[in-house]
């Protein structure tokens, strides 16, 4: 009973941030994620941070094929890529299609892609995602 | 003054009685500060009220609150817990079994085996058959004919159970090889089949803009860009056969969900047909 | 005979004396108690026994103070809607106006902190504008001047620290803060000239990144025109220049926002952990 008991809250008057920061590390547990986050980083520094928010989904696509390779493999983290480019260049992107981050992205997380139906996690277009 | 001295003295004797006479933790007053809190809705207040007495007065009606303020607050395996001390001669105990079939169903969704007990009314055993039949609709096995099925149920009941009976013996999944098959016949039509239009029309165009520009360039002799753009294409086309066995997974994922929830909001609706209590009028 | 009465006198004084100590009222006990419960910080206890409080009791004593305090818990749990509903009842059982302006001042320091701070000017406003308050315009002022800090408004939270005291030590602070704060809309302007709203907001970096892009691709872009290759020109000047360019208004306006919240929360900050005046 004590432990359903609420209590004072550890309350902040901060307000909340929704903004995502970037990884520059370089961890990876392999040469080809090693390869594959070494070329992400270079992509971020000179281009992505520069080049304006053009990314629809959270993740972002290059966070997106970081993410998938570490889920599965780097040939199979590619063509999860390409299908995912696909459906960022598709302009008719349904909105009633994807969840959404709180910072109003859509959210497309590759855990869903990996061809292991017991992985999906579906979530309906109104949800709104807490965390990335 | 003989007489009056001793009233004197006797009245704030008389004050003291009334005013220390009063037991707030009294079980009694306990039972009834409880009861009211259970009425106000604030059931976890009420629960440790309930709990501090229950030993002592070991009263059918308060286990029951008990259950039942855990059930409402969600806590289905406390609820449950309580189940347990409830003595099977209580003339609670049918609606306490009920709610404890609601909070499995809830937080175990299952097949449930369960059997039905003399002491349900006519009600109650209406209610148990129809919780029954549900927790069939979250078995993995399914062998049960239409009318079966769907006879606990009152009229009005039978339509949207007729709909969770159709989706469970003829879920509408789409395959995920076909999806990848039709892809690779033709660029973006298994996204198509899966209903992803925008997405299909985009893979084709991709791949077959990509496809055309390795043609031009091979047939003028730019061997390197032609490389490039047939590189480029084959990613594209590998990976639309990828994404559109992918997609036919991620719909076949939405069905359950949309059977699930569905059948949440449909029980939710009918109060998992459990009769309201009521402790307060 | 003298003697005699001296005698009863004592007698009765210590009688009286007794009975006092001895004869607590209970539900003065049980109010004591979970008053108790609430300085010790056991917010979900406290609300238990008020409550048991207000269900035994008869008359309306403790209506109010019990109501207060069991508002001030549940804001202490952050359970701000219960918080709200229990001062509203302290406000409607208050039995003077400094009970209402207690009550009233709880529930505007709860819709700060919830961040429903139109409404908390509101009621602040309906404050300031009812003659029984006249004498309490500090007050009111001051936690105006909290409604803005929480509404990021620091210009208006300092000129209402300042109505109080023209250097009022938070009208001091939201000056600075508010001075110290990148204008997102100079910042976006300035980007006009690729890079230069990121130095503005001190992101050197990717500023000359951003004018090295502008450099290249405007070159080409320019260059592909001059020599008659429009396709080229179209391409590269649609596809990549004016990304980049676009890119670079995005992004000098996304570092003044970032940074301005990093600013604004390293503040509420300070003051929630370091400033020791009257907080909501």
């Amino acid at each position: 009973m004590e432990n359903l008991k609420w209590r004072k809250a550890d309350f902040s008057y901060e307000k909340q941030i929704h903004i995502s920061k970037r990884d520059y590390s370089f961890d990876s547990e392999n040469a080809g994620e090693f390869l594959t986050k070494s070329l992400t980083n270079v992509y971020w520094f000179l281009i992505s941070d520069v080049d304006g928010d053009n990314c629809p989904f959270r993740p972002t696509c290059s966070a997106f094929l970081l993410q998938s390779a570490k889920e599965t493999n780097v040939f199979q983290a590619s063509l999860m890529f390409f299908d995912r480019f696909t459906r960022d260049m598709n302009i008719a992107k349904e909105h009633e299609h994807y969840p959404r981050v709180s910072a109003g992205y859509f959210y497309d997380p590759p855990q869903n892609y990996t061809l292991n139906q017991g992985r999906i996690k579906y979530l309906p277009p109104a949800f709104i995602v807490d965390d990335e | 003054m003989r007489k009056i001295v001793p009233i004197f003295f006797l009245i704030p004797l008389f004050a003291l009685s009334q005013s220390t006479s009063f037991e707030f933790h009294s079980p009694e007053n306990i039972k009834k500060f409880a009861d009211n809190l259970f009425c106000e809705g604030d059931y976890l207040r009420a629960i440790e009220q309930f709990e501090l007495i229950n030993e002592k007065l070991d009263d059918d009606t308060v286990k029951f609150k008990i259950m039942l303020g855990y059930s409402e607050l969600g806590f289905f395996s406390e609820s449950n817990e309580i189940f347990k001390g409830i003595n099977d001669k209580s003339i609670f105990y049918p609606d306490a079994y009920l709610l404890s079939f609601k909070n499995q169903l809830i937080s175990e969704p299952g097949l449930i085996s369960a059997s039905s007990i003399n002491s349900f009314n006519s009600l109650q055993l209406k209610s148990f058959n129809k919780l029954n039949a549900i927790s069939m609709l979250y078995g993995d096995e399914f062998n049960i004919s239409r009318e079966n099925f769907i006879s606990p149920f009152d009229g009005d009941e039978q339509n949207s159970i007729s709909t969770f009976y159709n989706y469970k013996v003829e879920p509408p999944y789409k395959s995920p090889a076909l999806a990848g098959t039709l892809s690779a016949i033709i660029p973006g039509s298994g996204k198509i089949y899966v209903g992803e239009w925008g997405d299909g029309i985009t893979s084709l165009l991709a791949t077959g803009l990509l496809a055309f520009l390795a043609y031009d360039n091979f047939r003028a002799d730019h061997t390197t860009r032609a490389w490039i753009f047939t590189g480029l294409g084959a990613f594209f086309y590998a990976g639309n056969i990828y994404g559109s066995i992918a997609s036919a997974q991620i719909f076949n994922a939405r069905i359950d969900f949309e059977f699930n929830n569905g059948l949440k909001l449909f029980l939710k609706e009918q109060n998992y047909f459990l009769p309201e209590y009521d402790f307060c009028n | 005979m003298i003697s005699v009465i001296k005698i009863f006198f004592a007698f009765l004084f210590i009688w009286i004396g007794t009975v006092t100590l001895v004869a607590q009222n209970p539900f003065e006990d049980q109010f004591n108690y979970a008053r108790q419960l609430y300085d010790e910080e056991k917010y979900f206890d406290a609300v238990t026994e008020f409550k048991r409080l207000l269900f035994f009791y008869e008359g309306d004593n403790y209506n109010y103070k019990s109501n207060l305090l069991i508002g001030l818990s549940y804001k202490e749990g952050a359970k701000f809607s219960e918080a709200i509903q229990h001062l509203t009842l302290a406000e409607l059982n208050s039995k003077n106006i400094d009970e209402v302006f207690i009550a009233r001042l709880e529930i505007i320091k709860v819709n700060i902190l919830r961040r429903t701070t139109g409404r908390a000017l509101t009621l602040l406003d309906s404050l300031q504008n009812d003659l029984k308050f006249t004498g309490k315009s500090d007050e009111i002022n001051y936690w105006r001047g909290w409604a803005y800090i929480f509404s990021d408004d620091w210009e208006n939270a300092s000129s209402s620290f300042s109505a109080i005291q023209a250097n009022h030590q938070l009208a001091v602070f939201c000056d600075s803060l508010d001075k110290d704060l990148y204008s997102v809309q100079l910042a976006k302007i300035l980007s006009i000239v690729p890079g230069a709203g990121q130095f503005y907001t001190d992101e050197y970096v990717s500023g000359i990144i951003s004018i090295g892009w502008n450099v290249l691709w405007g070159y080409l872009t320019i260059n592909a025109f001059m020599e008659d290759r429009v396709f080229d020109g179209l391409m590269v000047g649609t596809l990549l220049w004016w990304r980049f360019y676009s890119g670079n208004l995005q992004n000098a306006e996304k570092f003044a926002i970032e940074k301005n919240l990093e600013k604004t929360n390293a503040s509420l900050r300070y003051l929630q952990y370091y400033y020791f005046g009257n907080k909501p």
